[in-house]
């Protein structure tokens, strides 16, 4: 996806920073293991994230250290052995193919090659994934499609639009049976979801308007976009997401994930809004900060 | 029944005070001013009078059976009908009356439905059920647009009007200890629930 869903790093105590790093490296070697080599190449934070919200585990976090090619040398402390961590890296995988197709049939020359190229490389991945997952597979393509048809016709509602990628989000929590937890689940992945796609549209803003290109929030307001009535509306995303949120059993990422939701993306949407986010490359460069 | 101590997380050994005050935490995360109109208000409903509960239990318990002094969850309780009377008001209009009733049920298709094919006019109600209806699937703009324009038709509705300064505050929620007094915004939401808080807390006082 995106990238967005991120700790607001400063504020992690060094424990859950540690933490965060372990369940990182558990969902790329996740990818790796369920998916192949290429696989690893589609982490990202927002699904580092849901791997995090999904983990039933009980007990303390007990990380192992492990190699891999891009930490040769020096071992890195990663959480393994999560079933969620699987689901969640096979549902990225089953993402990050349909972006690329998106990308290979939307973006110019240059990108489209490039798109084209990686979702080749990931098809193998991509086709285990799918075997494993055929619904979410579906789910995913029908909110696609419905998105990119939305798209198309230059849709002026904020709400439709978000919402194809929002149920998509919302898809990925498989059901408990248990509606205490499933309905709140729901809810926040929606949400968040709803808030993700906001946080894309006002970050792409000036480029797509500088390129005649689609953005629901420039069609929304048309052509005079109200950042601040985006900002609002992505607020109350996020309160509703926090209130379900709450009524979830907590689990043993608590801190990291409230810090995630109530500090790391109010971050991220002032940024994202004020057009300064650029991909976040500044909290990148504090992450890759060796251990 | 569960342990009340573990509902309340705090040990059987924890004072008087730290169960008092583990209590008031949980009480104001789910209080229902954080769930209102939320899809989810009858689960953190439940969650409440789970809580509840467990305070009295353990208040009985340690007052050594008789009446509880503190009477919190006593308190609250009497309120609980607060949260669900939303959109139970009475409606002069009869159409209107079971479009409410659907949407309290959670039928959110059903009420839009009629809205949206049995309905004769659209009036200052019309508009407002509408943004129920989106608000409840998650669609915060388009229920703003509907609330906003139900509050200009009729002015002097406080329902109405309650409604859209709800959504252009931005909502509300429970932010946990610890996550407070950051610079991101809602210090002004604090101070403008803080009257509102106050008197509906069960101890009748400040919530922060």
């Amino acid at each position: 996806m995106f990238g967005y869903v991120r700790p607001l790093w400063e504020e992690l105590k060094v424990r859950d920073w540690e933490a965060y790093q372990a369940a990182y490296c558990g969902l790329c070697h996740a990818l790796k293991e369920q998916c192949g080599t290429a696989a690893r190449f589609v982490l990202n934070y927002d699904f580092v994230f849901l791997a995090l919200l999904l983990d039933d585990g009980t007990g303390p976090i007990i990380p192992c250290k492990r190699r891999c090619g891009a930490h040769p040398f020096r071992p890195r402390h990663a959480v393994s052995e999560n079933e969620r961590a699987a689901l969640c890296a096979r549902e990225s995988v089953i993402l990050t193919s349909y972006k690329l197709a998106d990308d290979a049939a939307d973006e110019g020359f240059g990108k489209a090659v490039k798109s084209r190229l990686a979702r080749c490389w990931l098809r193998r991945g991509y086709r285990k994934a799918r075997a494993a997952l055929p619904e979410f597979d579906e789910t995913v393509k029908s909110c696609l499609d419905a998105l990119k048809e939305l798209e198309k016709e230059k849709n002026p509602s904020l709400d439709r639009t978000a919402d194809a990628f929002a149920r998509l989000l919302a898809a990925a929590a498989p059901g408990t049976g248990d509606e205490t937890v499933d309905r709140p689940r729901a809810q926040l992945l929606y949400q968040l979801g709803r808030w993700i796609y906001l946080a894309d549209a006002a970050d792409d803003l000036a480029e797509d308007r500088e390129k005649g290109r689609y953005n629901p929030i420039d069609a929304r307001f048309a052509g005079r976009p109200d950042l601040d009535y985006v900002d609002v509306t992505m607020s109350h995303s996020l309160a509703l997401a926090q209130s379900a949120f709450q009524l979830l059993p907590p689990n043993r990422w608590q801190a990291v994930l409230e810090n995630i939701l109530y500090l790391g993306l109010p971050q991220v949407q002032k940024r994202a809004v004020a057009g300064t986010w650029h991909g976040g490359r500044e909290s990148r460069q504090i992450h890759e900060r060796p251990l | 029944m569960k342990d009340p101590y573990s509902i309340l997380g705090v040990s059987p050994g924890a004072s008087d005070n730290e169960v008092k005050r583990a209590y008031r935490e949980l009480a104001r995360k789910y209080h229902p001013d954080n769930y209102q109109d939320n899809p989810l208000a009858d689960l953190a409903e439940e969650k409440m009078k789970e809580v509840n509960e467990a305070y009295d239990a353990i208040t009985r318990q340690r007052s050594g059976g008789e009446g509880h002094q503190s009477g919190g969850g006593a308190t609250y309780q009497a309120q609980s009908g607060y949260q669900t009377q939303n959109y139970q008001r009475a409606s002069a209009d009869p159409f209107f009356a079971k479009v409410r009733q659907c949407i309290q049920a959670g039928n959110v298709e059903a009420a839009e439905r009629m809205l949206t094919q049995e309905a004769t006019t659209k009036n200052a109600e019309w508009y407002f059920l509408m943004g129920a209806v989106c608000y409840r699937r998650g669609w915060l703009d388009e229920a703003r647009q509907n609330y906003q324009m139900a509050a200009q038709m009729e002015p002097g509705n406080m329902e109405y009007r309650q409604a859209y300064a709800m959504m252009s505050q931005g909502g509300v929620s429970y932010r946990p200890s610890g996550y407070r007094s950051s610079a991101s915004s809602g210090c002004d939401d604090c101070c403008s629930a803080y009257l509102c808080f106050s008197c509906l807390t069960p101890w009748g006082g400040p919530c922060c």
